[in-house]
């Protein structure tokens, strides 16, 4: 008995001391800032990297500004606390990644400013009021789904002989929900037909695909979604190995095997949003920064898959490696 | 607000779900998966009616209503149709994400500038104290009610159908409405603990209930610890333990949180501490 209070006693005294020495050690010239990360995943680790990219370029390194970054690894009460973390530290700004962490930061503070990246205009993501404002506190950079059209009509320009698309949606994603909507009406425009398929987590990925080129389509269209960027490698596999090309809208997904894509770089994306970061803590003013639309979209292809599938892409496209 | 209180604060919200995973597991050795999805039930069924400007006794009462629905349908496919307990949950979990994503409508509801159960005081001005206000009275009411429901004959007979099925049966009870009414009793509180993290966190999201059962379980084995070291066994101390168990699970979270830890190495950590923390009390026999 005595034994388990002793060590129960030094848990609980190591506990707080570690807290304690935390605040002791910080200096006081170095600016803090707070990262929170909702996932690992290497497509959303490149808006990561283009925000911290933005801050050195601005000035803001390791001499002069304390990062706290925490990964919640996907698992929604660990990103409420790792948030309250956050928030309990002396931060200037909370930079999100991607929509959920916006989410939970805006709903955690009204104070501290949240710089996003990788999130959706704030009324898309239902965080406006009844007059359509945004929190006074959310600042960064959105993406709103108009280019996910122009990503949809590329197929058409390339490859004009496609009939049919296919595509696989994750239906507890809202951003995936919004994008499937805008890809059904893009081909209900231009004529294709699509067919569509639900997925709940990346290892059912194989099979739903399989089932989708059992369909006969022409392409595939990978569209911006945790599931499709974590199982990339196996959707571009199934559909290599049934010779059907992979469009997307994600720049990301090109450099891990898709054939071309108009979309938001993730890293500029980031850096868009680093940059804005770097203005407040600069200024320590909010004045004149309000959400601000992806600047920088543009055409990318795959040198390697366009050779593999015969197709042609004119100067308007960058090739990515 | 100060980060370990936090931590208590979302133990407490936890602590409806951390009874449920109780009654479920100890009373009937059923470690129930319906949790996952009557857990998000509750949240989305909160979420939606708060959106709506409902009445707080009323969404709550709903909350718990659907939760225990949810739970009979998995008493009923287990009992009625004969189907093993772990797969009657799983299938009404799987049932129930698409039942959520329809009363949802959408993945994730925000509440924005909504009346939650933590500003409708007008005695407690401070937000920080009223959460707390709110959430010690709501577990010490629901450890008090829950108690008292355990020693009543009923509760009393629900808790010999866990123990020994076959004497309680031969005692004239109908054990398969025992189980049915308890894993409904069960689930009923856990989408309670819905209920209150949709306000504690400002929204629902469709994949909030997502592991949780193994949160709830994690709460439940801790807090035997406490039991094993103060040695009682009454139903009042170990649903206390069971509450507490829940909180310590929190914190142990909070503390690997803030000593920064690379990301990666978050849940490992996590695991070690639970594990240090579940054995102490066998070091002394170990010895």
């Amino acid at each position: 008995m005595k034994r388990e209070i002793l060590l129960t006693l030094i848990f609980v005294a190591t506990l707080f001391s570690c807290n304690t020495s935390q605040t002791k050690n910080q200096e006081q010239t170095k600016i803090t800032i707070g990262f929170l990360d909702l996932l690992q995943d290497e497509t959303l680790a490149q808006a990561k990297k283009g925000f911290f990219n933005a801050l050195k370029d601005n000035g803001f390194d390791d001499k002069n500004l304390d990062i706290i970054y925490r990964n919640a690894q996907n698992d929604q009460p660990t990103l409420q606390q790792a948030c309250d973390y956050l928030v309990s530290q002396p931060v200037e700004l909370i930079a999100t990644n991607p929509t959920l962490s916006t989410i939970t930061a805006v709903q955690k503070t009204k104070k501290i400013p949240v710089f996003m990246m990788v999130s959706p205009r704030p009324d898309i993501a239902r965080l406006t009021d009844a007059n359509g404002k945004s929190p006074s506190n959310l600042f960064g950079v959105y993406e709103t789904l108009e280019y996910i059209d122009t990503s949809v009509m590329l197929i058409k320009t390339v490859l004009p002989s496609a009939k049919k698309i296919g595509t696989i949606f994750n239906q507890s994603e809202p951003q995936s929900m919004d994008a499937l909507k805008r890809i059904e009406s893009e081909c209900a425009k231009l004529g294709i037909e699509l067919e569509k398929l639900p997925v709940n987590s990346s290892n059912e990925t194989q099979l739903v695909v399989g089932a989708l080129l059992n369909k006969k389509i022409d392409a595939f269209f990978a569209l911006p979604d945790n599931v499709v960027f974590s199982s990339m490698e196996v959707i571009v596999k199934s559909c290599d190995a049934a010779h059907v090309p992979v469009f997307t809208s994600e720049e990301g997904l090109v450099k891990r095997g898709a054939v071309a894509a108009f979309g938001a770089d993730m890293y500029e994306w980031g850096y868009q949003s680093g940059v804005q970061a770097s203005q407040f803590l600069k200024t320590k003013l909010t004045t004149g920064l309000q959400p601000e639309i992806v600047k920088s979209r543009r055409r990318v292809f795959n040198e390697e898959k366009a050779k593999q599938y015969l197709l042609k892409f004119d100067s308007s496209f960058v090739p990515v490696k | 607000m100060n980060f370990y209180l936090s931590a208590i604060l979302l133990g407490l919200g936890f602590a409806s779900l951390a009874l449920g995973i109780f009654i479920s597991m100890r009373i009937f050795n059923i470690p129930d998966i319906t949790t996952d999805g009557s857990f998000t039930l509750g949240g989305a069924v909160t979420a939606v009616l708060l959106s709506d400007h409902t009445s707080l006794p009323l969404v709550l009462l709903v909350a718990f209503l659907c939760g225990a629905l949810a739970g009979s349908i998995t008493g009923i496919i287990h009992t009625k149709l004969k189907v093993n307990a772990l797969l009657a949950g799983i299938l009404v979990m799987t049932a129930l994400y698409s039942i959520n994503l329809s009363i949802m409508g959408r993945s994730n509801i925000p509440l924005i500038n909504i009346d939650t159960i933590f500003n409708r005081l007008p005695f407690i001005s401070d937000s920080i104290s009223q959460e707390i206000f709110i959430l010690l009275s709501f577990s010490l009411l629901l450890w008090l009610i829950v108690s008292w429901l355990l020693k009543t004959d009923f509760g009393l007979a629900m808790r010999a159908t866990g123990n020994n099925e076959n004497m309680i049966r031969a005692l004239g009870v109908n054990t398969d409405r025992m189980k049915i009414l308890g894993i409904a009793l069960a689930n009923g509180l856990i989408a309670m603990s819905g209920f209150l993290i949709t306000q504690i966190q400002g929204f629902a999201d469709i994949n909030m209930g997502i592991g949780i059962v193994i949160l709830g379980l994690g709460s439940v084995m801790i807090g035997e610890i406490f039991l094993k070291m103060i040695r009682v066994h009454k139903i009042g101390w170990h649903l206390l333990g069971v509450i507490a168990g829940s909180i310590v699970f929190r914190l142990i979270l909070a503390f690997a949180l803030s000593i920064g830890i690379d990301a990666l190495y978050l849940k490992l950590v996590v695991a070690v501490f639970v594990l240090i923390v579940v054995s102490i009390p066998n070091l002394k026999r170990a010895s």
